[in-house]
């Protein structure tokens, strides 16, 4: 066998093995599990507190677009009560969709919102909690970092809730990292 | 000759099962009662997970490890090509000893240096001398006369808590033995023993005994306070066949080659600092010599070594630490009397070396780690008529080195670079950068790293050297490229390819004396492709791999060469597949048939009239093995097995032209393990399994 043909047989193999992998496009990841996440948002609405005045009547809990967070968030709308208020989930499209809301929920998808949501609610009582990392620097309250090792944790960004007349207990403080 | 296509079809085969549907759920949301889970305290909150309750392959992929980084990573995005195996995963295979282990990594593989003992090969390169560094909890075993480690009933094999190896160069992070790979065997520790540990191995070949060994271990954690002390004792032997030399003398192996493990640890630590010792004292006989057929008793050999380590890890703050760390060796490895013409060699060696290390984390996604190490090196040759090549019986030599790397986490990728320099007193310095690009996408991860690497001279290659300018360091560039991908939550398939670049390798030669020297000497690697597939499910798993190497265009060196076969490099074979499958039919039982399975390999075995030796193929060696686990208390553990069940009588070939015939290895052997632990806190009994 020449030179030239074991090339052609070893590059035909990787191919093939790489042909291999494309072949699984349906196969999933590691799905995000996102009962974790929904157990930490409320969590956030036990121990972040709202002026007096958003402190009566049902908590509304937005939550932009579409997300596999939704049907989680609904099952704890159905399941719990804060402080003796009902929850009521609003699934948001438009950054005007959350007007009224307590706490807005930008899920990975949706990150880009985040800068137009604080315009948007600046200076209003709404905690914005975003999925990806990064996004309490970029004007989110509270957002999510999933560390090496895959446990759960949260970013805080204390200036930006306390802009938001909102203000978050000492014990949640010291399980996030504050990022200011 | 294993054909390509028939590799291909096998790996088609398993990943295309759907086996997704043949696995279970694993849903928070299925097994928790809703009220109950949202009333979890704020604590419990700092255990959830991004992505649930892992699976055991999740477990195993989002490991951390820091061998290849000092900063712990997953092994999906490790900066280097991977390899991890578990406690679990020896004690089901029944492993006699780590030559088991290590043979079912791609492209690991082992043959027979001199006097009996058997060394590491890595992608085709033989990595005995030098190139390959075995770490047990961090503690350097190479022998540093020669920088060699021996393998076969060596290391308590059912004492090790977990296996992380590169299977690539790491001497920007380890220096000048770790050229072409690390092996770090982390051992049960006090918290892990939690108790007493205590077990055996016994193994009949056809014609007599080839393993029996008794361990013992000893440890717990109790607040800050941890100690273990742990031993292993025994005698096996390499095999029970005969050994024929190029001159048709023989001996049979039965009670001529025995291996003969003494090893003892103790270790003390309070917070972050911590006391280890070691003492690895390993026994062998032998009559293969050099090749030629040792005429009466079997040569006894010792090789003895004590080790010690002080450390402390000093957590300046959130983002800075500070590790000092000074260890001590000494080593009297290959110390036979004299025999068939060979000197009496008894020579001591000690290392003492101090290392600072600092790991600061600037924020989340960047950290540093930088450090230097200093060590000296001092020989003592106590044979009365054995000199230096100084022309006393005392040599010292030093060495100071700096590294540092740095580690950068984007959402997009990772990026990590370091470098080591090196400054020996005699035979210079040495420079090696490292650069590497990792991710995981969801499913898919990748890999694309280079690197440089290098070995240090050992004491014996710098006293050896035969050239008038002195032995320097060898030099190589190696390149990797890794793709994984996930096929659902319980497979993964991961395919890489390496290119390994060697100049002027440091090349071992008998001069015509039959002394030892080293020069360097042309250039030599391989490149290849290695690919992985691994499936857990609750009651089967399965993992099978396969290596390939070539070494077209790489090989200088005649001394390595196969003369018929560009290729092929000697003693080891370009094909390589390994298989394991595990049944659990029930939580207390496994049964494990794993296989090795050997393309054709290249060996001297016969010399023609004018004393030149002659090139042989061998054909395809198969070497099935069939292992029982039962627990039928918790703790204790009863196994049964047999290895080489079809009697392939495995031989070690020697992977350079020193006239040394292939060394058979071992029969078909029955085995029997117990093993029983006895916890001091039922809390943690899982922890030590």
């Amino acid at each position: 066998m020449n030179k030239q043909q074991n090339i052609v047989k070893y590059k035909a193999t990787v191919i093939a093995l790489l042909l291999l992998c494309g072949s699984f496009n349906s196969a999933k990841a590691q799905e995000t599990d996102y009962k974790a996440y929904t157990l930490f948002v409320y969590n956030f609405m036990k121990y972040v507190e709202w002026p007096e005045a958003q402190s009566k009547g049902d908590f509304i809990l937005a939550v932009m677009g579409d997300s596999p967070i939704n049907k989680e968030l609904q099952a704890l709308a159905n399941a719990k009560k804060i402080k003796g208020r009902n929850i009521i989930l609003r699934k948001c499209n438009t950054v005007e969709d959350t007007y009224g809301c307590h706490l807005v929920f930008v899920p990975n998808s949706k990150s880009a919102m985040v800068k137009a949501l604080r315009e948007q609610t600046k200076d209003k009582p709404v905690l914005i909690v975003g999925e990806r990392e990064g996004m309490a620097k970029k004007g989110a309250g509270l957002s999510f970092v999933t560390e090496e090792g895959d446990e759960l944790k949260f970013d805080i960004n204390k200036k930006e809730i306390e802009q938001h007349q909102l203000k978050i207990s000492s014990q949640l403080v010291s399980l996030g990292t504050l990022i200011n | 000759m294993i054909k390509r296509p028939f590799i291909v079809i096998i790996l088609t085969v398993l990943v295309s099962i759907p086996w997704n549907m043949v696995s279970q759920t694993d849903s928070t949301t299925a097994k928790k009662d809703t009220i109950d889970f949202y009333d979890m305290s704020l604590e419990q909150l700092l255990k959830m997970r991004a992505h649930g309750v892992p699976n055991e392959l999740e477990k195993l992929i989002n490991s951390l490890i820091s061998v290849a980084s000092k900063k712990p990573l997953n092994t999906r995005e490790s900066p280097s090509i991977i390899s991890l195996i578990t406690a679990d995963d020896i004690q089901k295979s029944g492993a006699r000893d780590l030559i088991d282990v290590l043979r079912t990594i791609p492209g690991f593989d082992f043959g027979v240096d001199v006097e009996g003992v058997v060394g590491v090969g890595i992608r085709g390169n033989w990595a005995h001398e030098g190139k390959m560094l075995l770490l047990i909890d961090g503690l350097e075993m190479n022998e540093i006369l020669f920088a060699t480690t021996q393998f076969g009933n060596h290391y308590p094999i059912d004492l090790i808590k977990r296996i992380e190896v590169i299977r690539g160069p790491g001497s920007a992070i380890y220096g000048g033995f770790a050229e072409y790979g690390v092996i770090n065997i982390i051992t049960k520790q006090g918290e892990d023993l939690n108790g007493i540990s205590t077990g055996g191995i016994y193994g009949q070949g056809q014609n007599d005994y080839l393993n029996r060994n008794a361990y013992f271990a000893i440890g717990n954690k109790v607040n800050d306070f941890e100690y273990s002390f742990m031993g292993h004792m025994g005698d096996g032997q390499r095999s029970d066949q005969d050994y024929t030399d190029f001159y048709d003398s023989t001996y049979n192996m039965a009670r001529n080659s025995n291996l003969k493990p003494n090893y003892f640890s103790a270790s003390l630590k309070y917070k972050g600092l911590s006391y280890r010792w070691i003492g690895d004292f390993y026994n062998t006989s032998m009559k293969d010599g050099y090749g030629d057929v040792i005429p009466g008793l079997a040569i006894q050999e010792t090789y003895n070594s004590t080790f010690h380590e002080l450390k402390y890890v000093i957590d300046v703050n959130k983002k800075l630490s500070i590790t000092p760390r000074f260890t001590f060796k000494s080593q009297t490895p290959w110390s036979s009397k004299a025999y068939s013409g060979k000197e009496a060699y008894n020579r001591t060696a000690t290392r003492a070396l101090g290392n600072l290390t600092a790991s600061y984390n600037l924020n989340r996604y960047i950290n540093f780690v930088f450090g230097a190490e200093y060590y000296k090196d001092k020989a003592i040759d106590r044979v009365d008529s054995s000199y230096f090549s100084n022309g006393k019986q005392e040599e010292s030599y030093n060495n100071y080195a700096f590294f540092m790397q740095g580690l950068i986490k984007t959402r997009f990728v990772n990026f990590i670079v370091g470098a080591r320099y090196d400054k020996h007193n005699v035979y210079g310095d040495a420079f090696v950068p490292r650069v590497g690009l990792t991710k995981k996408y969801g499913a898919f991860h990748f890999k694309a790293l280079y690197s440089n690497s290098f070995r240090a001279p050992a004491i014996e290659n710098v006293n050896g050297s035969s050239d008038s300018l002195g032995i320097k360091p060898e030099l190589t560039k190696v390149a990797e490229l890794e793709i994984g991908y996930k096929l659902g939550r319980r497979s993964i398939l991961s395919v890489n390819l390496f290119d390994i670049t060697t100049t002027d390798p440091i090349v071992y030669k008998t001069d015509s004396s039959n002394a030892d020297i080293y020069v360097n000497e042309g250039g030599s690697g391989t490149s290849g492709i290695e690919a992985e597939y691994k499936l857990k499910l609750k009651k089967v798993n399965l993992g099978i791999n396969y290596a390939f190497y070539t070494a077209a265009g790489k090989n200088k060196i005649v001394d390595y060469e196969v003369a018929e076969d560009s290729k092929a490099l000697l003693a080891f074979a370009n094909h390589r597949i390994n298989f394991s499958a595990i049944w659990n039919p029930t939580k207390e039982l496994s049964v494990n048939l794993n296989a090795s399975i050997y393309g054709s390999r290249w060996a001297y075995t016969s010399v023609d009239s004018t004393n030149t030796s002659v090139l042989e193929k061998l054909p395809s060696t198969t070497l099935l093995n069939l292992f029982v686990n039962w627990e039928p208390v918790e703790g204790l553990n009863i196994g049964l097995g047999c290895y080489d069940i079809l009697n392939q009588k495995f031989n070690f070939i020697q992977p350079y032209n020193g006239y040394h015939p292939p060394l058979p290895g071992p029969s078909r052997e029955i085995i029997v393990k117990l093993q029983y632990n006895l916890h001091f806190k039922a809390k943690n009994r899982k922890v030590a399994k």
